[in-house]
């Protein structure tokens, strides 16, 4: 089972990063959105994952004897990824706010073509 | 000590009462400075008593450190702290004389102290992840501060920073996941004790994992090869509240990079870290002044520094790699810390005062400064002669414990280099000097409303030449941090509690709540979000 799931973050890594390469606010938005869930998706295979692995809550009377440490799922990486998710849900949220009002007072998507005439020059002559 | 979390609940109610005041200008402006005299009053109390008392420690909800949250104050942890503070005030005060009314109806204050937390939760934290949440705060702070009233060219510049920093934070969550799975916890201490007993295979492959979190805290820092970032989103960032991002959001990766490759990872050939950090300071120095060498605009000449300036601290922890120097190497990366923190805040509210003086940030078109303002060019030659490492200031103390350690340990490329960078940094400084200061006015005055501005900024220069001049205990102060980041057995004795009574009765606490057997139980795990 880890193996597709590593081939599927991977790809959503490749396609993440594809998207915030592009030059559209909007993508870049939808490159974090990918981005944070292949994280969370690996966070997943931290905590011990497969079909072998039980739900860290024992409510079998007959079970305490028996269950090893080895056979839970770890509980952590899950509660990582519920903050790891909230996070990247008011990041994404504020990227998304920001893009609409660039778009609403430039009429454009594209950060490169956002300049101002004056403050163009990075590269300015010296003085005489 | 529950009081050590002051420093976060103080901003984070106070940006909610803010936010509340909207409107009220003066009232927030009284609330925002109230709140950071408070903090700054017990961040330095905060400093004596871990100085005095040793190393505190906070389990949040009372649950004992490697299971819950742990806040940690050292030393190292409270005099970050103090510097936040300090510097946090004093551009608190700047920015009442350069707040546009746009900027505070658009929460710039409540920012501000979001910031603040997100600075002050970093340096507090002793948990990986809660490190990547403080990173977090501290970000989206800085994204709204940037965003409000900004031109179409800073949007440009701020998605490009903010696109940066997405993917910094995504690499920073894999870089934990990793780490929690190769060494089983997130808590720093825990992490320290762990990795120092590992074996071979398995810490070659926590050295691996570690890389990850080299890059993430490198960009932060904005080290050699991903300072690219750098000069062109803290230019735009608005005036006043520029001094804050560039003495303090650089040095939080800074911080990170000495907390976690010094301290924190003890596995067996994790020395190749800081050698590779030693590599990538030489880049980082030297083409940090290069860049700046052939800028036109203060801000742009200034951010370069930055670049440089990180270089030299990032040096003070590569040389940390060789065990007999490696007291020095971090007292004096500590002590350049102090320095930089002040010194650079200090120039860019200094150019900021020529920039409002003259009326632009251009070099072209700036000049007369010294006539039309004797006292913001005096505040400027000290602060820049400190950057530059001349004798009765600070930066002169801070470069020479660096050079001494290197020179102690065989290092004499990086020291060449670092002694070589610091007289290009003294030349593009005295370009600026000349250009905005000494040559004839192009114009009339332009600004008058610049005097408030200079009794903070004038704070800060005191601050450098005290810092030189009576450097003695400042420098026995980072010594004894020192200690205690290069030998983290005192950190893991206060934060972990001793096996031989908290763990056993936790354990069979635990055992008594479920009924479970000890076999059961599952790995002693690191820090919950």
């Amino acid at each position: 089972m880890e193996l597709p799931l590593a081939i599927t973050i991977a790809l959503m890594f490749a396609a993440g990063t594809y998207m915030i390469l592009r030059p559209n606010l909007i993508r870049i938005v939808l490159g974090f959105g990918l981005y944070s869930n292949a994280v969370n998706l690996l966070l997943i295979v931290c905590g011990g994952f497969g079909a072998s692995r039980m739900a860290p809550f024992v409510d079998d009377p007959d079970a305490p004897g028996h269950v090893l440490a080895s056979q839970l799922m770890d509980p952590l990486p899950p509660d990582i990824i519920l903050t790891a998710i909230v996070i990247s849900f008011a990041t994404g949220a504020l990227l998304l706010i920001l893009c609409y009002r660039v778009f609403l007072d430039n009429g454009t998507d594209n950060p490169e073509s956002l300049c101002d005439a004056p403050e163009l020059g990075h590269h300015e002559e010296a003085p005489e | 000590m529950n009081i050590l979390i002051l420093p976060l609940l103080i901003p984070f109610f106070t940006a909610m009462v803010l936010a509340l005041c909207n409107g009220w200008r003066t009232l927030e402006k009284a609330i925002s400075l109230l709140s950071c005299l408070a903090q700054t009053a017990f961040v330095f109390w905060l400093l004596f008593h871990v100085d005095k008392h040793g190393i505190q420690v906070v389990g949040i909800g009372g649950w004992a450190a490697p299971f819950g949250i742990a806040f940690v104050a050292d030393r190292l942890s409270c005099i970050m702290l103090c510097l936040s503070m300090t510097v946090g005030t004093v551009v608190l005060v700047y920015t009442f004389w350069t707040v546009t009314q746009l900027q505070q109806r658009f929460f710039f204050y409540p920012l501000f102290q979001i910031v603040l937390l997100g600075v002050n939760w970093s340096f507090l934290t002793g948990d990986l992840f809660n490190l990547f949440v403080a990173y977090e705060v501290m970000l989206i702070g800085s994204y709204g501060m940037m965003m409000v009233g900004a031109s179409k060219s800073q949007v440009r510049q701020t998605m490009k920073y903010i696109a940066i920093n997405i993917v910094g934070s995504s690499l920073f969550v894999v870089g934990t996941g990793l780490i929690y799975a190769t060494v089983g916890t997130l808590n720093m201490a825990d992490i320290a004790q762990r990795t120092a007993a590992l074996a071979q295979p398995q810490a070659g492959l926590v050295t691996a994992v570690s890389m990850l979190l080299l890059t993430v805290f490198a960009l932060k820092a904005a080290a050699f090869p991903v300072f690219f970032w750098l000069p062109d989103s803290y230019p735009i960032v608005p005036l006043g509240i520029n001094g804050f991002y560039a003495g303090l959001l650089t040095k939080v990766g800074v911080y990170s990079l000495l907390r976690v490759f010094v301290m924190v990872f003890q596995q067996p050939g994790h020395e190749l870290a800081l050698d590779i950090l030693l590599w990538m300071s030489g880049f980082t120095m030297f083409l940090g002044v290069m860049g700046a060498m052939c800028q036109w605009e203060i801000r742009r000449i200034l951010s370069w520094h930055i670049i440089s300036q990180v270089g030299y601290m990032v040096m003070g922890i590569g040389l940390a790699a060789n065990a007999a120097i490696a007291k020095l190497a971090i007292a004096g990366t500590i002590f350049y810390v102090v320095h930089h923190i002040v010194v650079k805040s200090c120039l860019f509210l200094v150019g900021g005062i020529a920039e409002r003086v003259n009326g632009s940030q251009k070099l072209k078109e700036m000049g007369g400064v010294l006539n039309l303002a004797p006292g913001v060019a005096g505040l400027f030659l000290v602060a820049a002669f400190s950057l530059a490492g001349m004798p009765p200031f600070s930066g002169f103390l801070a470069k020479f414990v660096l050079v001494r350690a290197g020179l102690s340990g065989g290092a004499y490329f990086i020291v060449f280099v670092s002694i070589a960078t610091s007289f290009l940094t003294l030349y593009s400084m005295s370009k600026i000097w000349s250009y905005a200061f000494w040559s004839k006015e192009p114009r009339e005055q332009a600004g008058k409303n610049y005097r408030g501005m200079m009794a903070p900024t004038a704070v800060l220069v005191a601050i450098t030449v005290v810092l030189g001049l009576a450097a003695q205990p400042f420098l026995e102060l980072a010594n004894r941090a020192a200690e205690d980041v290069i030998d983290p057995t005192r950190y893991i004795q206060a934060v972990l509690p001793q096996e031989s009574d908290s763990a056993v009765a936790t354990k069979a606490h635990l055992r008594g709540l479920q009924g479970w057997d000890q076999t059961a139980l599952v790995q002693p795990a690191g820090g919950a979000p």
